[in-house]
């Protein structure tokens, strides 16, 4: 029966291979050719990218970027600015890693009884009812956490939790829980059941079939997601400080509204130099992983 | 060679779960937790937001108003893939430095393209947004431009990598025939690394629709300014509607790039 159960997935897939992927290039080139052909007809916005004013006023704005053509001192060049780019990548830099180790949390409490195996596989312990509610409930919760991006987590949890860096982290932790979960409930699903399948025949427990069968093989892979989410979420924390008001984000959006454009080209080369830095941070870490 | 447990501990993972737990309690200690920081009204919030859960909006004239709203989206997210695709494929063929001859013209290709590409994608597609709104105004263009300067750059990255993966000895049997470097490229690397460029794009299509859904804060229509404007207006039982609409959405395409990554790497 498990044989039947295992197998049928492959002979499915080998039988539909040759086909899912020629139709689905034909139906990605359809929906390309209708999306490109709904935005021309209307209101585009190309044929202003080929006028030359679009193309004077985009390079004023670059220049201001750069703080060109700025009264008074550029913030390039003022260490006041400098300071306070400095003080926010910090801020920054902090909502990054308390939403990683959130998200990190949440994922390492529920990602187990998210696997097929654990649910109602090889794996299985305790009452099947109870674990298959459990895997539904968890799986729907996985799917609808990481399909809400983070901007608009971040504009919900605002109206509950004060803007800062507790509500930013927060907003970045709940959209990465639900990927990181999935992707660790998956690494279960293709573990080595040998040394599970051996703890069970020495008598041991469900938990600590858990504990000592699954966990060792899974937490290095864990770690590793875990830090190249990092690399995701610095990225994304800017963009979250817009309305959680944490960080680099909020003092963009500022510089933005106010038009003070250097601060923003100011602002932008932190990011830069945060981003490429977390991920230089993190390829090291991954290397420790190993 | 003996090594006390105290020496080992300080490498590795040892180090490595060291270097975590310190970073997660500074983390801790830079939120000012002595602050109010909880909303006034925030469960009430959280109620009322549930409640709206039992009475979601789903008449005919509101969905209409949705599913164009997603379908706004969808277009950003593909035209944007396409254009993506357009940037990321000859960068990252340059950036892999498989076609260049001499030592130097490779290190100029790899090096500089590599650069640009970092760059690309660096910078989150919503800023981006904003950048090219202010530039060159509010249009569909400058969502589709987002979108494609930093999927191009991510793109390009792992096309890099993918072609630079490919199994020597297939080349070899080209080159031995007198193939140039272009068409050891051509018929060589470029078909064996397809399959995988294939179903990585796939998977950023997922990330795109996602992506164009956020747009909205700088004022780029689609499903994000719907919710948005329920939001502004407090109407939490439409919220729920576009939020499970936006999900349902993302799963859809989610299950359908899954499907075709299984079926062209198995």
């Amino acid at each position: 029966m498990r044989a039947m159960v295992n197998l049928a997935p492959e002979l499915k897939q080998r039988r539909s291979r040759f086909r899912v992927v020629p139709v689905s290039v034909v139906v990605f080139i359809v929906l390309a050719l209708t999306s490109w052909g709904t935005i021309l007809l209307g209101d585009s916005g190309l044929l202003e990218l080929f006028q030359p004013q679009t193309w004077r006023d985009a390079g004023e704005f670059a220049g201001r970027l750069l703080g060109l053509g700025v009264s008074g001192t550029p913030a390039f060049l003022d260490p006041a600015s400098w300071s306070n780019a400095l003080r926010l990548s910090i801020d920054t830099l902090a909502m990054s890693v308390l939403a990683t180790a959130i998200a990190g949390l949440l994922a390492l409490v529920t990602f187990l009884p998210g696997a097929r195996n654990v649910a109602f596989g090889e794996l299985r312990s305790g009452h099947p009812a109870v674990s298959i509610a459990l895997f539904g409930a968890l799986r729907v919760n996985f799917a609808f956490t990481r399909s809400v991006p983070e901007l608009v987590w971040a504009m919900l949890i605002v109206f509950v939790v004060t803007p800062g860096i507790l509500a930013g982290a927060l907003a970045l932790a709940v959209h990465n829980y639900g990927i990181l979960a999935k992707l660790m409930a998956e690494v279960v699903e293709n573990i080595d059941p040998r040394p599970a399948r051996a703890l069970r025949a020495a008598g041991a427990n469900g938990p600590q079939m858990l504990l000592y069968g699954i966990l060792p093989q899974v937490l290095p892979q864990f770690l590793t997601y875990l830090l190249y989410r990092w690399e995701v979420i610095i990225r994304t924390t800017v963009v979250v400080g817009l309305v959680a008001a944490g960080g680099l984000g909020l003092e963009f959006r500022l510089n933005m509204s106010f038009r003070h454009f250097d601060d923003v080209g100011l602002l932008l080369f932190v990011y830069l130099i945060l981003v490429i830095g977390v991920d230089l941070a993190s390829a090291g870490l991954r290397r420790l992983a190993r | 060679m003996h090594r006390t447990a105290a020496v080992r501990f300080t490498e590795g993972r040892g180090l490595l779960t060291l270097i975590l737990a310190a970073a997660v309690l500074w983390s801790l200690f830079s939120v000012e937790w002595d602050r109010d920081l909880f909303q006034h009204g925030g469960l009430s919030f959280i109620a009322q937001v549930f409640a709206a859960l039992f009475s979601l909006d789903l008449s005919s004239e509101f969905l209409r108003i949705v599913l164009g709203a997603a379908w706004t989206t969808v277009t950003y997210a593909v035209a944007g893939i396409i254009l993506a695709l357009a940037i990321g494929l000859p960068l990252g063929a340059i950036a892999s430095g498989t076609m260049a001859r001499s030592p130097v013209a490779r290190f100029v290709s790899v090096a500089g393209v590599r650069l640009l590409l970092a760059f690309m994608r660096a910078i989150h597609e919503l800023i981006w947004a904003w950048l090219f709104v202010v530039a060159i105004g509010l249009s569909p263009m400058a969502a589709v431009l987002a979108l494609a300067i930093p999927y191009g750059g991510i793109l390009g990255r792992i096309f890099a990598e993918l072609l630079n993966d490919v199994p020597e000895q297939p080349l070899r049997a080209l080159r031995s025939s007198g193939a140039s470097e272009i068409q050891v490229f051509l018929y060589g690397r470029l078909p064996i690394a397809f399959a995988d460029m294939l179903s990585y794009a796939f998977y950023r299509f997922e990330c795109a629709i996602r992506s164009a859904a956020v747009f909205s804060f700088v004022g780029i229509a689609g499903l994000g300014f719907q919710i948005q404007l329920s939001l502004d207006e407090l109407l939490y039982d439409q919220l729920w509607t576009l939020l499970i609409v936006l999900a349902l959405l993302v799963i859809a395409v989610d299950l359908w790039s899954s499907l075709v990554r299984r079926s062209l790497t198995s």
